[in-house]
């Protein structure tokens, strides 16, 4: 027999991940006039931070939490319209791995 | 050109990863004024790996892993077919692979290895510029040719140099604006990426080695094929660190957005695979990362330079995505073919694109790209043939377990029925001719 482990939500996960926040800086911007004509939203699926959602407050638009975002690159390469703008946070900002 | 106040460089390295610090210490190493730029605030901050190859760095640095944060050596591998509840598995091993040089196969923390990698590199005299984001090459363009003189780094400061070596990675924005700048040709498809997502689970040292059948200092290394990843171009995987697991899977991009999962829900389903949940039960979450993996292969890899630059490893495509999945060997390869050819370059005091051109030349006369090239069908094999990695795999387990049933019936009539169950749905035809393309797999 054996205990079946608790499953952590991806937020916990994200949680033992070390970053080196620039909340001023976000290295990620959409074009919003992308997103709201876009049906099937990959990034929404694709990204493994779940960086991006649909704005809860304007479900046409996609809100993006950068702070989040482990800097792989899937949702530049995933997005089938160019609609997301991506660079590389400021120098020693962003995700830093502690195992990798 | 370079006014008076600005700094020129015999040569500049984008990247401290494998490809980047091995072309930094080739061309230290033989006397070149070497500056390495690396975005994460120490080098390795942005990298994520769990195997390490070693044949290159053994000949730069022999017995290298008596010295370096090697976690465990690969005493063991396994391959594993995964069905929703039962499990097959391919184990195999060898008492040499865990005797010095360890078949050259190691698991490691890219976080510790690459900063002491770096730490060799700068010790052979490499300026080693760390937290530093490179945001642009700096270009001169004359009588229709254009060449890389130099990088502009975040804060509009400009360094200069005679060769610049790109190895900024899988995710590589300087070398996309290299290769749009230059106007260098791409490979005959379209590079395509996988998106590996894992997680360090902390273990104590001894139950590792009990789970898993270990001595001190051996490691184990499995992949995982099946039921998790049904749907999808990929696998998982684990490797056994000293104190910690790496758990984790590797999926073709277009695959998922394809079966609309998100790549934390597939590892999820990994963990949740009875199998899997034995081997980390107890485990506790230390970090959760994701990285990209070029997986087009030789036919994705383009021109790999242009006067006054050289593209090295993931940058450049050169992953074996066959069952070996060699790619810190390759890139380490790739950055010392580099870094000699830049160190020629720099005797002639010529690093126009004929010259550099000789590292595309070695690099395609040497082991990475004959490597590449015997496995240049494995991305469409993959992309055709789904079921190889899904339901022969599946059909295989039931097949075995099927046939170790123990009940009141007769052995033969449980043989015959378990051929029956093997044969039902399984598409004879297509079974044949994926048969057949399985050959490019191996």
């Amino acid at each position: 027999m054996t205990d079946a482990p608790e499953k952590m939500t991806l937020a916990d996960k994200l949680y033992r991940t070390k970053y080196e926040p620039d909340a001023a800086h976000p290295h990620i911007v959409v074009d919003q006039a992308v997103c709201a004509t876009c049906k099937d939203r990959v990034c929404l699926v694709v990204c493994p931070a779940e960086v991006y959602k649909a704005d809860p407050n304007d479900p046409k638009k996609v809100a993006v939490s950068h702070e989040n975002c482990l800097e792989c690159g899937t949702c530049r390469k995933a997005c089938p319209f160019d609609g997301i703008e991506w660079k590389y946070p400021e120098g020693g900002r962003g995700v830093k791995y502690r195992f990798g | 050109m370079a006014s008076d106040d600005s700094v020129k460089m015999d040569a500049i390295v984008v990247g401290g990863g494998p490809a980047g610090l091995t072309a930094a210490l080739t061309m230290a190493r033989a006397g070149l004024e070497v500056m390495l730029v690396e975005r994460g605030e120490y080098a390795g901050a942005k990298n994520v790996g769990g195997l390490l190859y070693g044949t290159v760095l053994e000949r730069l640095m022999p017995g290298f892993y008596e010295k370096a944060p090697i976690e465990r050596c690969v005493a063991r591998r396994s391959l594993v077919f995964l069905a929703p509840e039962e499990h097959m598995a391919l184990d195999f091993g060898a008492e040499a692979w865990a005797r010095p040089p360890f078949n050259h196969t190691f698991i490691v923390h890219r976080s510790a290895f690459d900063r002491w990698y770096a730490a060799q590199a700068e010790e052979a005299g490499v300026n080693l510029i760390e937290g530093m984001v490179v945001e642009d090459l700096v270009t001169e363009t004359s009588g229709g040719e254009t060449k890389v003189c130099g990088v502009r780094i975040a804060g509009d400061e400009v360094f200069y140099a005679d060769t610049v070596i790109l190895a900024d990675g899988a995710n590589c924005l300087v070398t996309e604006r290299a290769r749009a700048a230059l106007k260098l040709r791409g490979g005959r498809v379209e590079q395509d990426f996988a998106i590996g997502a894992k997680e360090i689970l902390s273990l104590p040292k001894e139950r590792i080695e009990d789970r898993f059948d270990l001595e001190d200092g051996q490691g184990a290394a499995i992949d995982f094929f099946g039921a998790p990843f049904d749907g999808l171009i990929g696998g998982g995987f684990l490797y056994t660190a000293r104190e910690s697991l790496h758990l984790g899977f590797a999926a073709r991009i277009g695959s998922l957005t394809k079966a609309g999962l998100s790549p934390n829900d597939v590892l999820e389903r990994l963990k949740a695979h009875p199998l899997v949940r034995r081997r980390i039960q107890g485990a506790e979450l230390l970090e959760y990362s994701a990285h990209m993996i070029p997986e087009g292969g030789y036919d994705a890899v383009g021109d790999v330079s242009g006067h006054g630059v050289m593209i090295a490893g993931d940058a450049a495509g050169l992953v074996n995505m066959s069952l070996y999945k060699e790619g810190t060997n390759h890139a380490m390869e790739s950055g010392r073919l580099a870094g000699e050819t830049a160190v020629e370059a720099h005797g002639r005091k010529d690093a126009s694109a004929a010259v550099l051109a000789g590292y595309a030349e070695k690099l395609r006369g040497g082991i990475v790209m004959k490597d590449l090239k015997k496995y240049r069908k494995v991305p469409v094999v993959l992309e055709r043939s789904p079921d190889l990695l899904g339901l022969y795999p599946r059909k295989v387990n039931r097949l075995l377990t099927d046939f170790f049933t123990v009940s009141e019936r007769t052995k033969s009539k449980t043989q015959r029925e378990a051929i029956r169950a093997f044969l039902r749905g399984l598409p004879k035809w297509r079974f044949l001719r994926d048969a057949v393309r399985a050959r490019h797999l191996a």
